[in-house]
């Protein structure tokens, strides 16, 4: 083989979001001619915000993949600690302030996790024990009990549906396009990507290691915060087992939107569709009567091969 | 007994090994020589099992044998002693001796292990240790001793010894040596990878050199004198490929005044003056590269002063260096020079991010005209420019390594082996690169292990030996014979 065979070959090579949305595709064809009720338009809304809340969060934990953090594997917890907290505060001192105030706080357990993660070495254990932390936090501020709000305007932010989308969905989409453009055009984006590709040619090149971990952390603890805030507002309450075990859900849509494992590569967008790709797999299966068991083990079954097939592409295009 | 033929390796669109032939007899010590990226290494660890051969035959004692894995070579009577030694620290003497060993089967005590292991340790003049000592305890060249101890209990009938002496001692360079006559004494066939040339002349019968992945038919040792060597693994093609050295150099910018470092086993003093290019010629552990990382700020300065335009220096890890524009590439550029899967353009911004973007987003404009000015400066063509820096060959990586600092207009560019696994086309470029960055006043110091490339391409040059500072000459007043003399003790062998 030689190396003009290995550069034409390059050439041909079809972008990663490509695959995505091929699959979605195909899945939407297939369950459309298969299954009448599938393609009924509540239908789709149900994918479509079923997706949305995973959606964002996977979005977030896309940045700790892409800047070579791996997973953070605290984000129900968290998302568990901002709902409790969000009620508290909402109850406490209105809608307004409880918003911001649970983005702040969200925004400050993510700089809590980046020091530890930069300190430690390794995100995984870190954000473990972390989880651990929140979720007893979580407990420890609901008093165990579950809170409840009332609120008009919280209300509307869970339940409204502008131009026919449910909020959950703007915030979804707004979500993907603003996370793309920050890490396709600002400064920190590249450095996020860069730090992901080669940590040691990063920090010979005088790049902030220490900060693009920290605004990764930040990121996802939005994008948690959001969920939080979103479930809240929608439920009217909140306790401290909320999205308990949902931490895989986020990292299957990072994997099956194909975002390399190893950082440096990939974008936010294709977590999303990952997230979207999921939800209709899984209302596709939903729709045939298929039990829970099943579906989770075709949805685990997905991740692996998604990952075998990314692995084996990017090895033949080495 | 060991016969290799037209042996032939790539590495993607790099041949390394065009047509190698090798041949050992038993009880025979044969030298593999050649300058650093000449194929020893891709040569050995093809033998060993670890890389496939892209063509070309091996066969032992007549027979044609294919070996495609390391169980393969074991199979075949091949033992390796790699550069990165593969004793498990954790374990035991003994267990070292015997790791991998499966014909001892599942159960075996420590006691019995220990007994079968002393006489293979006493034959390599270890009787002194304590066979259920642990490996750690023990010094590098003693873990080195227990490899060829391995290798002694394997019956290994071709022993590969890859650069065994490099990071040792003279005194335990001796015990090294005594353990591979034994294992020559007991028939075996040894190829001996080194750069030393005392080793060569005291252990070796036979040298077979490489250069530019080209084998030169075996000579004895005996028959040969060290200025012979020399030039068979310089060779003299290289003549042409550098460019002229600068008219005159400016005023002194950095100085260097008794300076210690990690890696450094005496003081160095040494100054570089604006648009000049110094050249720190040594081998692997001569303290060349030490030097650099010092100036880079990778390793703290221990001791002694450093001077840079006049005022004192001394960074706090890499940014500091970055800040007062003194610029480092190391010698591993897949390591820590390049993004591997990212492209070429956002390999060639990443030190200038700031410079390229306004109020924190990215100018594409910006980017564009920075990377078209040091992908021309450079010579690396559009067609590359769309490419990850991982899929270029190692001479084009080479350029993204080194182009991406220019961008930060420095004042002193530290490279550690400036060529290293880069194809002679390429090597001219870069040299000529750096020479036009120099004549417009950037000065370098760059350290190799190549000596051809210290020749061409320094003003002057300073060798390393052990740790220490040899000497400083001007590079008019140094020739070939007396630089690898001064880089590899010659003169003990002489």
């Amino acid at each position: 083989m030689t190396s003009q065979d290995a550069s034409q070959r390059a050439k041909f090579t079809i972008p990663k979001t490509a695959y995505g949305l091929i699959a979605i595709l195909v899945l939407l064809v297939v369950a459309s001619v298969t299954t009448p009720s599938f393609a009924r338009v509540d239908n789709i809304f149900v994918v479509i915000r079923a997706a949305s809340l995973t959606g964002i969060v996977a979005i977030g934990m896309s940045y700790i993949t892409i800047s070579g953090n791996l997973f953070a594997l605290s984000a129900s917890a968290l998302g568990a600690l901002l709902a409790v907290l969000f009620a508290l505060l909402t109850a406490a001192f209105g809608f307004a302030a409880g918003l911001v105030l649970t983005l702040g706080l969200a925004v400050f357990c993510g700089l809590a996790q980046s020091l530890a993660i930069s300190l430690i070495g390794n995100p995984i254990i870190t954000t473990l024990a972390f989880g651990t932390v929140f979720r007893g936090l979580a407990a420890l501020f609901s008093g165990n009990s579950i809170l409840r709000i009332e609120s008009e305007a919280a209300l509307w932010l869970g339940t409204a549906r502008p131009l026919g989308i449910p909020t959950q969905s703007w915030a979804f989409i707004i979500a993907a396009l603003l996370s793309w453009f920050v890490i396709r055009h600002f400064k920190i984006g590249r450095e996020i990507v860069l730090c992901g590709a080669n940590p040691k040619a990063a920090v010979a090149s005088g790049l902030r290691v220490g900060l693009v971990t920290a605004i990764a952390c930040a990121a996802l603890s939005i994008g948690v915060a959001i969920m939080a805030i979103m479930t809240v507002s929608q439920f009217s309450q909140a306790k401290a087992d909320l999205f308990m075990g949902y931490d895989f859900d986020y990292i299957a849509a990072v994997l099956v939107g194909g975002i390399a494992l190893r950082g440096g590569k990939g974008t936010p967008l294709q977590a999303a569709l990952g997230a979207v790709l999921i939800a209709l797999l899984q209302n596709f299966m939903l729709l045939h009567g298929l039990s829970a068991g099943v579906r989770m083990t075709i949805v685990g079954l997905l991740v692996i091969a998604s990952i075998s097939l990314f692995h084996i592409l990017q090895g033949r295009g080495r | 007994m060991l016969r290799m033929s037209g042996i032939v390796k790539s590495y993607g669109p790099t041949r390394v090994l065009e047509d190698v032939d090798l041949a050992v007899e038993a009880g025979e010590v044969m030298a593999l020589m050649g300058e650093n990226g000449a194929g020893k290494s891709t040569l050995v660890k093809i033998l060993a099992g670890i890389e496939p051969a892209d063509g070309g035959t091996i066969s032992i004692d007549g027979a044609t044998v294919s070996i495609r894995s390391p169980g393969h070579a074991q199979a075949a009577g091949i033992g390796y002693v790699a550069q990165e030694l593969s004793i498990v620290e954790s374990l035991s003497v003994a267990e070292n001796v015997f790791l991998g060993d499966e014909t001892l089967g599942f159960f075996r005590s420590a006691a019995s292990l220990a007994r079968r292991a002393k006489p293979y340790l006493a034959r390599v003049g270890l009787d002194h240790i304590d066979p259920l000592s642990l490996a750690e305890e023990h010094s590098v060249a003693e873990r080195q001793l227990v490899e060829i101890a391995r290798l002694l209990s394997r019956k290994a009938r071709i022993a590969i010894l890859d650069e065994p002496t490099a990071a040792l001692s003279e005194t335990e360079i001796v015990r090294v040596k005594a353990a591979v006559r034994t294992l020559a004494a007991e028939g075996c066939a040894i190829i001996y990878v080194t750069h030393r040339m005392p080793e060569v002349f005291d252990l070796t019968q036979k040298v077979t050199v490489l250069r530019n992945g080209k084998s030169f038919p075996a000579v004895e040792t005996a028959g040969l004198s060290i200025g012979d060597l020399i030039e068979a693994m310089l060779g003299r093609q290289l003549g042409q490929m550098f460019p002229p050295r600068a008219a005159h150099a400016g005023e002194e910018i950095l100085r260097l005044d008794a300076c210690r470092a990690s890696g450094l086993k005496a003081p160095v003093s040494l100054s570089l003056r604006r648009g000049e290019i110094l050249a720190l010629a040594g081998q692997v552990g001569s303290g060349a590269g030490a030097v650099l990382r010092m100036l880079a700020g990778v390793t703290p300065i221990q001791s002694g002063s450093v001077t840079l335009e006049g005022s004192a220096y001394a960074p706090s890890g890499i940014a500091g260096s970055i800040a007062r524009k003194v610029l480092y590439c190391s010698d591993d550029r897949k390591r820590d020079g390049i993004f591997a899967v990212r492209s070429v353009p956002e390999n060639l911004s990443a030190p200038a991010l700031s410079a390229v973007s306004r109020f924190g987003l990215l100018s594409p404009a910006l980017e564009g005209e920075h990377v078209t000015r040091i992908a021309r400066q450079f010579g690396l063509g559009e067609r590359f420019l769309g490419r990850l820096a991982g899929n270029l060959s190692g001479g084009n990586q080479q350029k993204v390594a080194l182009g991406k600092w220019i961008g930060l207009d420095p004042k002193i560019l530290l490279v550690e082996e400036p060529t290293r696994g880069v194809d002679v086309g390429a090597r001219s470029e870069i040299y000529n690169n750096l020479r036009n960055l120099a004549d417009e006043g950037l000065s370098i110091i760059f350290a190799s292990s190549d000596t051809q490339e210290v020749l061409g391409l320094a003003d002057r040059i300073a060798s390393f030996f052990h740790g220490e500072l040899v000497r400083i000459c001007n590079a008019d007043d140094v020739t070939a014979e007396s630089l690898t003399r001064d880089v590899t003790r010659a003169s003990e062998a002489a």
